[in-house]
């Protein structure tokens, strides 16, 4: 994506957003609601235009790719087929349209784990069972690329922990994978690296290792009874907070620098590590001025009413 | 991948989403039982009328006296059929299949013209049928039979072109029913029926009489020629079109 831009009257979803989605990698597209995700997976597929910038799949707009559904397969909104069709119908539909054989259908459909639900009419679909059918037709042509917006909405463990294999399954193939998700677990598991925007603007995008050890601010708690030598020798070479009695949090130095430090000075050292955080925490971090629907707590839940 | 292979594997998806789904077969049964229904009325009536309709008419003309039946069967199915994608989000899947929306356009209101037309022809032919079983002397001359039901198939053809260009253009089943119930039916009527010139001559413009004109013979002004009634319909039909295709075209794929 290049300079992706889109306007809807006063307000700009997406702003000048640029970010690549390498090939052999799960890349999670995080953000809040409303940061612009799905219009920006919407305008990768054609079916909402950019007032600006470029959207390409290998160097191709959607439109221009001859049989699309060998080239990206999407799930974008489970609820969006006609009720009234069984799914076997839905899937055939889109199989005539790209060439593919009907004997494709039924793989798809047993891969799935749709089976005889196939020949039901979707409007007796539960969410996950949409779900399941959004994704057998993103597999119908066997695609060089997946791209699903919130693929584990509505799915069972089981389902959940499918879907994981194959994201990953893909991914370990070469092939490119744009999956968003909320459940920030569930993409601390699965993906590779992390793309978070808010209000429509790339606030992130590197290696989940890198997310989670804060962007290349890599933060070390250190315990020593001797915290005040420790902080006078650290305080111009890092970023030095203290914690707690006897603990700081140091951002700008590995453990191992602070490590040998604290053995030249002679110091005990009664605790040293890097600070991991959850993909959950960075996000916070990361989106925190970008959130535009905040909700709010009740005070019966705060105590405030007690 | 070529046009011609994209449209007609296009072409033959919109065949089976046209008819995997029970609407389209309530639609298709619903409008046969009422034309062919009328078609048996005609017949038993003038089965049992000693002087007969006149020397020269055929049982061609008493299925004609169906025809609308079945021309508000074919605009209310088109109308369902065109809409129906954005009435329940399919448009999503249906342009990631199709990207190209031109071709989408194509196939969708190919399918659905040919489809409406050859069910009106079909139905009344099928009912003219039923008034010569109830009085084989009408006869069914081969001539008036094609004349008659190629004139319809203009009607149908137009009919449902106008009915696929509103569906896309509102995209929305209510707003397109109303407005084409409102243009061949409830807007020439009315306008020809207040004391004003201008209001006559413009109910006269509208496809519903272009359409009534068509088969019948009959209009709201005394100068309307077949040849103004096909353009008239043909006129509305095409701008219909054009701007239910500016709409897929140029906008997004929303529900």
């Amino acid at each position: 994506m290049r300079g992706l831009s889109r306007q809807y009257g006063d307000v700009r979803a997406v702003d000048d957003l640029t970010f690549d989605v390498p090939a052999g990698e799960v890349t999670g597209f995080l953000g809040p609601n409303g940061a612009g995700k799905s219009t920006t997976m919407r305008i990768v597929m054609g079916l909402d235009r950019p007032t600006a910038g470029t959207a390409l799949i290998g160097g191709q707009r959607y439109v221009d790719l001859p049989e699309p559904l060998h080239h990206v397969g999407a799930l974008l909104d489970a609820g969006a087929m006609h009720p009234g069709r069984t799914g076997r119908g839905h899937l055939r539909i889109g199989a005539r349209t790209n060439g593919i054989p009907l004997r494709r259908v039924e793989e798809v459909i047993e891969q799935v784990g749709l089976g005889q639900a196939a020949r039901r009419r979707i409007k007796g679909y539960s969410l996950g069972m949409r779900q399941r059918l959004g994704i057998a037709a993103a597999l119908l042509g066997d695609p060089k690329a997946l791209l699903f917006d919130e693929p584990v909405n509505g799915l069972d463990l089981d389902g959940v922990r499918w879907i994981r294999s194959l994201l990953r399954g893909f991914a370990d193939e070469g092939r490119t994978v744009l999956v968003s998700s909320h459940l920030m677990s569930e993409m601390q598991l699965i993906a590779d690296r992390i793309v978070v925007i808010g209000r429509g603007r790339l606030i992130a995008e590197a290696p989940v290792d890198e997310i989670l050890r804060g962007l290349g601010g890599q933060r070390v708690r250190i315990r020593t009874p001797r915290i005040e030598d420790l902080q006078r020798a650290l305080a111009d070479r890092a970023a030095v907070e203290r914690t707690a009695p006897g603990e700081l949090e140091i951002t700008g130095l590995g453990a191992t620098e602070i490590g040998d430090l604290a053995h030249a000075l002679g110091l005990p050292v009664h605790h040293l590590a890097e600070i991991e955080q959850s993909l959950e925490h960075a996000y916070l971090a990361l989106t925190g001025e970008s959130v535009d629907y905040h909700g709010r707590t009740p005070s019966y839940l705060n105590g405030a009413g007690r | 991948m070529s046009t011609p292979i994209v449209l007609a594997r296009t072409g033959s998806a919109e065949w089976s989403r046209l008819w995997s789904v029970r609407s389209t077969w309530i639609f298709a049964a619903a409008t046969a039982v009422v034309v062919l229904g009328f078609g048996t009325i005609m017949g038993y009536d003038v089965s049992g009328d000693p002087t007969g309709p006149g020397p020269d008419a055929t049982a061609w003309d008493g299925g004609r006296f169906t025809a609308m039946f079945a021309l508000f069967g074919v605009l209310a199915m088109a109308v369902v059929t065109s809409t129906a994608d954005h009435g329940t989000g399919g448009i999503v899947p249906t342009l990631q299949w199709t990207p190209r929306r031109g071709v989408l356009l194509a196939a969708r209101t190919g399918v659905i013209v040919a489809t409406m037309t050859l069910l009106g022809v079909v139905l009344v032919a099928g009912a003219s049928v039923v008034v010569w079983a109830f009085r084989p002397s009408l006869g069914l001359p081969f001539g008036a039979g094609v004349e008659a039901l190629a004139e319809l198939a203009f009607v149908y053809a137009a009919g449902a072109l106008l009915a696929v260009g509103l569906g896309l253009a509102t995209r929305s089943t209510a707003a397109a029913l109303v407005s084409v119930i409102a243009l061949v039916l409830v807007l020439p009527m009315l306008l020809a029926q207040l004391p004003y010139e201008w209001s006559v001559g413009l109910s006269a413009r509208m496809p519903g009489s272009g359409a009534l004109f068509l088969i019948f013979g009959e209009g709201p002004r005394d100068d309307m020629t077949t040849a103004s009634a096909r353009l008239t319909l043909g006129l509305w039909a095409v701008t219909s079109l054009v701007a239910g295709g500016l709409r897929l075209m140029r906008t997004d794929a929303d529900r």
